[in-house]
């Protein structure tokens, strides 16, 4: 059985969810859902900081990594002299290695994000949940993070 | 803003239903709007069909002057852009709650932009259809592009920064589109949630929302400044007088942010009279935003200094004699205009009451938009006209598929504009009522 909080007010809300915690209820077993986002609910609820950051870096590590790899190898797969510059010629590939690791670094942590937020979620796209502009706190039996 | 003692619950149901009025059933002027802008975009489409079945050939543009109005417009929108990732992300990261108000379309306007732009080497190839002979893979000799050229840059940072911009827009609007989804049925409702990817706005949602946010912006924001170097290099790696300095990359993002904060007032101005959002886009976010304005127009007005010095200083006889021509030659028109619209005119708003009067900002921005494509324009031309040997000196003056072609692009992007405002919340729901909550 859920137990389920609405508030219009944001302090109202804050308020029931530190009592709540304060009361002993395990703070894994609370879904909080709010209009927009509300940074002191994860003080409260003592939430870890996202792992999303692995994403972002190992996707902008990839790029770098990538930009320069393929660039190079390119460059001697038929070695030519170009404008009398190396073959190898760092300071140009600098900046494909760039575009790559913001490319590779923005698109995974757009991928991150829908792995660790399980969006999209079609069975909500079917029938959406909606909470108005409404703070709503849920209580489960079961934990749920 | 919100008033003081109005209740949070109220205030956020106004702010929705006020978005959802400007997304109601259009008035018959928009209809002719969309109409005229549409018509101007199908004929650029036509004259570009035209040109591809005819050849360059049709085109002002020859030697010496082989690169005209397509790459000036290529530049123009490029830099239209740019100014909507300085909103969007890097006064997000500079906490500057003003911006709100414009992201939405800010980055509506980026997106489009730079899909305008994109078209504008395709046209310029003149054998479009080839134009993936500009994508790194080996050709049928084994042949790999050069790395080493800016052109190809070009093309890695003018992709990537259409896909990140492109992520950051849409990510972005996820919650709004789930509000929207609350109000709408049918067949609307459906597309709704579909894009809206089954938002409910829990915990988990939010907590990885903001920091993907904060990731993007902070992507967005070197990479803004990269766009714009690349193609600035585009013409700076080059040793053609007028175009090999080193300041063109400062030069151009600088200017490009210009621009692009013209456009944002050009757009935004008539928006919010229409669809009445006098009520969130108020005078102080313009006061604001008109700020960015002067900034910028100072530092293009102390770079058009400069690159004068630069010639005067550096004893290069070639360099001298093209800032000269720039000044009094051919085109010197083209380039006091340029100065009048870049410099002269944005200088008033160090004026408090300009900066906050709105049909001066209005005509002011057309002003400057009209003012930075001459600045490429003048850039780009009058250094190919006048290069090292006289006997390879000439003239250019653009012929009927440029003028075409570019009345085209300006319709393309008002009419994908003009889409946006009726089919996408015009400004970001959730951080106006987030600010209001504070």
């Amino acid at each position: 059985m859920k137990n389920q909080y609405r508030f219009d007010e944001k302090h109202q809300f804050l308020e029931k969810l530190e009592n709540l915690i304060k009361d002993g209820v395990s703070s894994k077993k609370i879904i909080t859902y709010t209009p927009y986002p509300v940074h002191e609910v994860e003080h409260i609820l003592k939430v870890k900081a996202s792992p999303l950051r692995f994403f972002t870096l190992i996707g902008a590590l990839a790029g770098l990594l990538f930009g320069f790899l393929f660039t190079i190898w390119a460059s001697l797969d038929w070695p030519i002299i170009r404008g009398g510059k190396p073959i190898v010629a760092l300071p140009a590939f600098i900046i494909i290695a760039f575009e790559l690791t913001v490319l590779f670094g923005g698109v995974i942590s757009f991928i991150g994000y829908l792995l660790l937020s399980r969006l999209p979620d079609f069975s909500k796209i079917q029938n959406p949940e909606e909470y108005g502009n409404q703070f709503v706190i849920q209580i489960q039996d079961g934990e749920t993070r | 803003m919100k008033p003081e003692n109005m209740k949070e619950l109220e205030y956020n149901s106004i702010l929705e239903q006020d978005i959802l009025d400007a997304m109601r059933k259009p008035h018959p002027i928009y209809w002719l709007a969309l109409f005229i802008c549409a018509s101007f975009f199908v004929l650029g489409m036509i004259t570009w069909v035209i040109q591809m079945l005819k050849g360059m050939g049709i085109a002002g543009i020859n030697n010496p002057v082989g690169w005209g109005v397509y790459i000036t417009d290529f530049v123009f929108w490029v830099g239209i852009a740019h100014s909507g990732t300085l909103i969007s992300a890097v006064l997000f990261l500079f906490r500057a709650k003003f911006r709100n108000v414009f992201n939405r379309s800010a980055e509506a306007m980026t997106v489009f932009a730079v899909m305008t732009a994109g078209l504008f080497p395709l046209i310029h190839l003149g054998r479009s259809w080839l134009f993936y002979w500009l994508f790194p893979y080996p050709n049928q000799r084994q042949l790999w592009v050069n790395f080493q050229s800016p052109l190809v840059w070009d093309v890695f940072a003018v992709s990537t920064y259409f896909t990140i911009s492109a992520i950051f827009w849409y990510v972005g609007m996820v919650p709004d589109l789930a509000i929207i989804r609350r109000f709408t049925s049918g067949i609307r409702k459906k597309i709704y949630s579909f894009f809206s990817l089954g938002w409910t706005g829990s915990l988990k949602q939010w907590r990885h929302y903001t920091r993907l946010y904060m990731f993007l912006a902070a992507f967005a924001t070197p990479l803004v400044i990269s766009v714009h170097s690349v193609v600035s290099w585009d013409f700076a790696m080059s040793i053609i007088p007028g175009w090999h300095t080193t300041i063109f990359a400062p030069y151009f993002v600088a200017g490009a942010i210009f621009s692009g904060t013209a456009m944002v007032l050009t757009l935004i101005i008539p928006m919010r009279k229409i669809f009445r959002m006098e009520k969130y886009i108020t005078v102080d976010h313009f006061d604001k935003i008109s700020k960015i304005l002067l900034f910028t127009s100072l530092i293009v007005a102390y770079s058009y200094v400069v690159e004068f010095a630069l010639a005067f200083y550096g004893g290069h006889k070639f360099e001298e004699s093209h800032f000269l021509y720039r000044l009094l030659g051919d085109y010197r028109y083209l380039y006091w205009l340029m100065v009048l619209c870049n410099v002269i005119l944005p200088f008033t708003l160090f004026v408090g009451k300009l900066r906050r009067n709105i049909p001066y900002l209005f005509v002011l921005s057309l002003f400057v938009n009209v003012g930075m494509w001459l600045e490429r324009f003048v850039i780009i031309v009058s250094s190919l006209a006048k290069d090292f040997d006289p006997y390879n000196w000439g003239i250019y003056i653009p012929r009927w598929p440029e003028v075409f072609i570019t009345l085209g692009s300006f319709g393309m992007f008002f009419t994908f504009f003009l889409i946006f405002t009726k089919v996408l919340p015009i400004l970001s729901l959730t951080e106006i009522k987030e600010e209001a909550a504070e």
